[in-house]
């Protein structure tokens, strides 16, 4: 669905290069997480996919068309829910929609749909201006369905939304991407990208440091830990044991045999552990 | 269909935006300036004084019965008070096709005259050889060439009859019978059609643009099936309906039915394209409106020029042809005239046409680099 080849993009034209020989490919109904913190490349990777910034150097085909002579019928494959959020504000939800809907080719679905879906049923005739942010947010993020999209840009889907909405935005990507649709999502948030994502690629400073599924790569690089609390005499005691040592395994068995186990709980690494071991950086 | 839809809606969204109303709302101040403020004919007469009080009264009842046969013959003078500071003066006022000629009592009245209210004060005077000398009270800064004329004329310094019977077998050709001619009201609209209407368009276009690239309205418009130049193009629609609008607003009240409006409207829309489209290619080049300020201000004060050779018909180099601006204020001029040359206005209009499409094409193609940056 997407194919990227040593991509290189530098704004001021010159050899400082804000995405640098960038290479990935993204499979039909795959979700892909495009993480990194602030800077490293992710919103001009995304904004060179979807036309918005120019292919300067690279071979970029997304949904079939080759970036470097972009169509307009490809945006009728194409979905984008931006960060920030970018509505008329002087119309309201519905005319936003009703207006969104009429610049497309293709069959698009019923604004008042897509508002309940969101959660702005009852919002579609109040001006976008007097929405407060996290519902303009829901707002971009259904206009982004309207055209129903084969694949679908999210940046920072949940961005600002209090964890129950942010909670319903995930059912429905989770959704979307049963009936077949690609994602490309593109996040700092490394709990919704171990979530949703299939695979993740980690970017920083331009570069892609490493691509694969989060369990994966919580194999490779992630060390489990059992965290046990148990009662040596009248004392409670905590102790955190790696499963890879040998000498935390004889230490866990020991406390098994000698002592009163209060609680016992396995831990994996996270993904942003991963991401610091890996990129030497922290995702701000 | 989509360029109707985003023309429809770009409607709507400046029907709510204070722009729209900043335009209509000038429109009216302008034609409330023009039917208060401007009279339809000019009182093009000077103010002269006079004081003769020193010359025996037949020389100036002589006087006065030369300026009735001369310049007024069916007229009579009459009493009236003049006011100079706080105090009155009692004045012989003639009024002939071009002045207005008080013969004041006192040479005071002159004098004041002269010094706070920067009239030209004479005061006639007994000549050594018989005579009159006219003795002027000027301001100081009129050229040589001026008092040489008041001394060829008044004080028979050189023969003035002989310029007169110069002046007499001077042969004057009318080329054009019967012309019409705008009264001073009339003349003033193509100037407000002009810099109300077709430069309008020029930086209102720049402020929507910015305004839908700071709230990020270019970028989502960008990632629609929707063409680049759709969005433009719904852009100029809006500018050519607001001009239309404030043009006619303009111009009905103060033409009623004498003007050619179909021309009028020609030259409204395709005036108003090409400077819209000019005002679209400006804002390519630059990320906001701030920025973009000094190149606007040079397009318009460049563009503003033509105005002082319509207003100063003996200031029209040849160079000043070449601004758009002197054919708009023409087309305009010659739309509302009766037997204004139609041939003109579509000529002109067609230039702009012309001349607004290549800048729309080429504003389309910077465009596609810049909308979303």
């Amino acid at each position: 669905m997407i194919s990227v080849k040593n991509l290189y993009h530098s704004y001021s034209n010159d050899e400082k290069y804000a995405v640098k020989d960038v290479s990935f490919e993204i499979t039909e109904g795959e979700v892909f997480g495009f993480l990194g913190p602030s800077g490293a490349g992710k919103s001009t990777t995304q904004g060179i996919l979807t036309g918005l910034l120019q292919l300067q150097k690279g071979d970029v085909t997304v949904a079939g068309y080759d970036i470097k002579h972009i169509k307009n019928e490809m945006f009728n494959k194409i979905g984008m829910s931006f960060e920030q959020s970018n509505v008329y504000s002087k119309m309201t939800g519905k005319e936003n929609l009703e207006f969104y809907r009429k610049l497309f080719d293709v069959k698009t679905r019923d604004p008042q749909e897509l508002l309940e879906l969101v959660g702005l049923g009852d919002k579609g005739d109040i001006k976008a201006g007097e929405y407060s942010k996290g519902m303009k947010h829901r707002l971009t993020f259904a206009r982004s369905m309207i055209n129903n999209p084969t694949l679908w840009f999210l940046d920072e889907p949940t961005t600002g939304l209090d964890p129950s909405i942010a909670s319903e935005i995930k059912s429905i990507i989770k959704e979307k991407n049963r009936e077949g649709v690609t994602i490309f999502l593109t996040t700092h948030n490394m709990f919704i990208a171990d979530e949703l994502c299939d695979r993740v690629g980690f970017i920083v400073d331009g570069e892609i440091k490493l691509i694969d599924s989060p369990k994966n790569l919580k194999l490779q690089y992630g060390e489990k830990f059992v965290d046990v609390e148990y009662v040596d005499g009248k004392e409670a005691k905590k102790e955190s044991l790696s499963f890879m040592e040998k000498e935390d395994i004889g230490r866990l068995k020991e406390i098994l045999d000698s002592y009163e186990i209060r609680t016992m709980h396995t831990k994996e690494a996270t993904l942003e552990e991963i991401f610091i071991k890996v990129t030497g950086r922290e995702l701000v | 269909m989509k360029l109707w839809h985003s023309f429809v809606k770009e409607l709507q969204l400046s029907s709510k935006s204070w722009y729209f109303y900043i335009e209509v709302g000038m429109a009216v101040v302008l034609l409330l300036i023009l039917l208060v403020a401007v009279p339809k004919e000019t009182d093009s007469r000077t103010d002269e004084y006079l004081y003769a009080g020193d010359i025996p009264s037949d020389y100036v009842d002589l006087i006065y019965r030369g300026l009735l046969d001369d310049e007024d013959e069916d007229s009579e003078y009459e009493r009236v008070e003049i006011k100079v500071g706080g105090d009155l003066f009692g004045a012989d006022l003639f009024v002939t096709d071009t002045r207005n000629i008080y013969f004041v009592d006192d040479r005071e009245a002159v004098l004041r005259l002269a010094k706070e209210d920067k009239e030209v004060g004479i005061e006639i005077i007994p000549a050594s050889d018989g005579g009159l000398d006219y003795l002027y009270y000027l301001q100081g800064y009129e050229s040589q060439k001026l008092k040489n004329l008041y001394m060829v004329l008044q004080n028979n310094k050189v023969n003035y009859k002989f310029v007169e019977r110069h002046m007499d077998r001077q042969t004057v050709e009318t080329i054009e019978k019967d012309p019409f001619v705008l009264n001073n009201r009339e003349n003033i609209v193509p100037v407000f059609l002009t810099y109300n209407g077709s430069l309008m368009g020029l930086f209102i276009i720049a402020a929507y643009i910015f305004l839908d690239k700071k709230e990020g309205i270019a970028m989502a418009y960008a990632v629609t099936a929707s063409k680049v130049w759709h969005y433009l193009m719904s852009k100029i629609g809006v500018m050519m309906v607001t001009t239309i609008s404030t043009g006619l607003i303009l111009v009905i009240p103060v033409m009623g039915a004498r003007a050619n409006y179909p021309l009028l409207l020609l030259l409204v829309v395709t005036t108003a394209f090409a400077f819209s489209s000019l005002g679209l290619l400006v804002t390519t080049y630059y990320r906001d409106m701030m920025q973009s300020f000094g190149a606007f201000f040079i397009i318009i004060v460049a563009m503003i020029l033509p105005n002082v050779s319509y207003f100063a018909p003996s200031w029209e180099p040849s160079w000043i042809k070449y601004f758009p601006t002197y054919h708009i204020l023409e087309g305009f001029k010659e739309a509302i005239s009766i037997g204004g040359s139609a041939g003109y206005v579509v000529f002109v209009s067609i230039g702009f046409l012309a001349a607004g499409l290549l800048l729309f094409l080429f504003a389309n193609y910077r465009f596609k680099k810049t909308l979303t940056i």
